[in-house]
């Protein structure tokens, strides 16, 4: 098996490093709404004094934060999977003896993430120096905590992704279920504001939702803004959403495998 | 009059290709509109925390996500689906048969794929913009307005000169297949007035990729922000990007030896 995972490595490697211009451009991409955002919320921190306690710095901190574990915890397996359940390319790794969207696309997905990360360190920087973060209140332990509660969080949200990817099993319209779950995300991971921010309901709804694992909790775990029970509370439900992920994935993908007829069959 | 029967003859064929997939129109005018709403409900939560937005109002705000949405509609209902034939068509070599018609190539390349439900994304746009003047109200008067409308196009006219020095570059370099990535990745700045950026970002989107060109500014001339020179200025920007758009087209042109030689 690890000589396998090694071989796949070499070979996911080899593709992603073959697209790096393109991958320059989606970082590129990515990038541009939190500095916006960061932007907006500190100007408004600075002409107010503070927004409900936010100071300018505050934002300028989470965001900075927020690229970080964006980068972490994201996952493009719906553009690199999905088509291949369209076209019928599938087939060909069906039959192979290793699941296809948890060793493949999985370390397809890693090969991408790590080469966009090398990409990303020497921006980050340079954001750094252009936006002069405060991180006096940043301690190591919280740094520490932050590694497994990401890898966690880029799990569970590859583990739905790949699930929603699956659904491409039974419809063509896989692209645009999946605009909404990435609504879904903005809504409720507090990528576009701190969460504390949001209306309330929104609040309430993401305490129930695993978005907020994806960003808001590992930025707030790095910032050092959490108590002990919240830290505990987050790593449970964490694990909890880690199952039911697993659950739903393993549930869409063996009946997806079951209706599937490839293309010409 | 040639032109404009060319038009309606490109946006017939687009009519009857997407009428294959009417569910589809449904779905993304639905997804839309969630965009919309999504879109509200964040300055919504922008404008509960404070009250301006870099000396900006609710109603500002409101026109200019108008203005914002006019340019996107431009980007996906005209640049991503021309830019997509037009690579297309270098790499195969189809674009001889582009070349050929007896019609302006640059006209033929960038108007003959045109999204069509994003009409409805267009009227949407319009009412933003009505409704956001209006939440402004007196503040506005009608010279305001028309150089708004003035400067909104010549925006619009950047925009394009823009896209079509982007694309023209791929007759020089054939594997140029992000062509229209940096515009479309800068283009989100045009959400918010680019005076709240900080100065680097400001000379980016104004300079460089000039999205702010095409939504902040025509908003500050509707605000009033803009002296006379200024708007002459940036009428002259347009003709002039234009021209010079016009230039390199031409000149790309030269360069293209179809795909085989």
């Amino acid at each position: 098996m690890l000589l396998i995972i090694k071989r796949l490595w070499q070979v996911n490697w080899a593709e992603q490093w073959q697209y790096r211009a393109n991958l320059l451009m989606y970082l590129l991409y990515w990038l541009v709404s939190p500095i916006i955002y960061l932007a907006v919320w500190t100007s408004i921190a600075n002409q107010n004094g503070d927004v409900n306690g936010f100071t300018a710095n505050d934002f300028t901190t989470y965001y900075m934060v927020l690229l970080i574990c964006d980068q972490v915890t994201s996952n493009i397996v719906i553009h690199t999977f999905g088509y291949k359940i369209q076209d019928g390319s599938l087939s060909g790794e069906l039959i192979k003896p290793i699941h296809p969207m948890l060793t493949n696309a999985l370390i397809n997905n890693i090969a991408f993430k790590t080469l966009s990360i090398i990409g990303f360190i020497p921006i980050w920087i340079a954001l750094f120096f252009l936006f002069k973060p405060d991180f006096s209140n940043v301690a190591l332990s919280g740094i520490l905590l932050a590694i497994p509660a990401m890898i966690m969080g880029f799990f569970i949200g590859y583990l739905l992704s790949a699930a929603i990817t699956a659904l491409a099993f039974w419809t063509t319209r896989v692209y645009s279920i999946h605009e909404f779950y990435f609504a879904l995300i903005l809504l409720f991971s507090g990528q576009f504001v701190p969460l504390p921010l949001m209306p309330k309901l929104v609040q309430d709804i993401a305490q129930y939702l695993p978005f907020q694992l994806f960003l808001y909790y590992p930025i707030q775990l790095i910032l050092g803004k959490l108590s002990t029970a919240q830290i505990i509370q987050g790593f449970a439900s964490g694990v909890v959403w880690l199952g039911i992920s697993m659950f739903l994935f393993n549930l869409v993908w063996r009946n997806g495998v079951k209706r599937y007829s490839a293309v010409g069959a | 009059m040639h032109t404009l029967k060319l038009l309606s003859s490109f946006f017939k064929v687009n009519v009857q290709m997407s009428l294959a997939y009417r569910t589809d129109t449904v779905v993304n005018i639905l997804l839309n509109l969630m965009w919309l709403g999504w879109e509200l409900l964040s300055l919504n939560i922008i404008f509960s925390n404070t009250t301006t937005l870099g000396g900006w109002g609710f109603g500002e705000l409101i026109a200019l996500l108008g203005v914002f949405r006019l340019v996107n509609t431009m980007m996906m209902a005209l640049i991503w689906p021309n830019t997509e034939k037009f690579n297309q068509s270098i790499r195969d070599g189809s674009m001889d048969y582009t070349i050929l018609q007896p019609v302006n190539s640059m006209f033929l390349v960038t108007f003959s794929r045109i999204t069509v439900w994003r009409i409805w994304d267009l009227i949407l746009a319009i009412v933003l913009i009505v409704v956001g003047i209006n939440i402004t109200g007196d503040a506005t008067t009608t010279l305001n307005i028309l150089t708004f409308m003035l400067l909104a196009t010549t925006g619009t006219i950047v925009i394009y000169s823009l896209w079509i020095v982007l694309i023209a570059l791929t007759f020089w370099f054939t594997k140029f297949d992000n062509n229209v990535t940096i515009l479309h990745a800068l283009l989100d700045s045009g959400r918010y007035p680019a005076t709240v950026y900080p100065v680097w970002l400001r000379l980016i989107v104004t300079f460089i990729v000039p999205i702010a060109v095409a939504t902040t500014i025509p908003l500050q001339a509707l605000r009033g922000d803009l002296s006379p020179s200024q708007v002459v200025i940036f009428f002259f920007v347009g003709v002039f990007s234009f021209i010079i758009a016009t230039r390199v087209w031409k000149a790309g042109l030269k360069q293209y030896s179809g795909a085989s030689s």
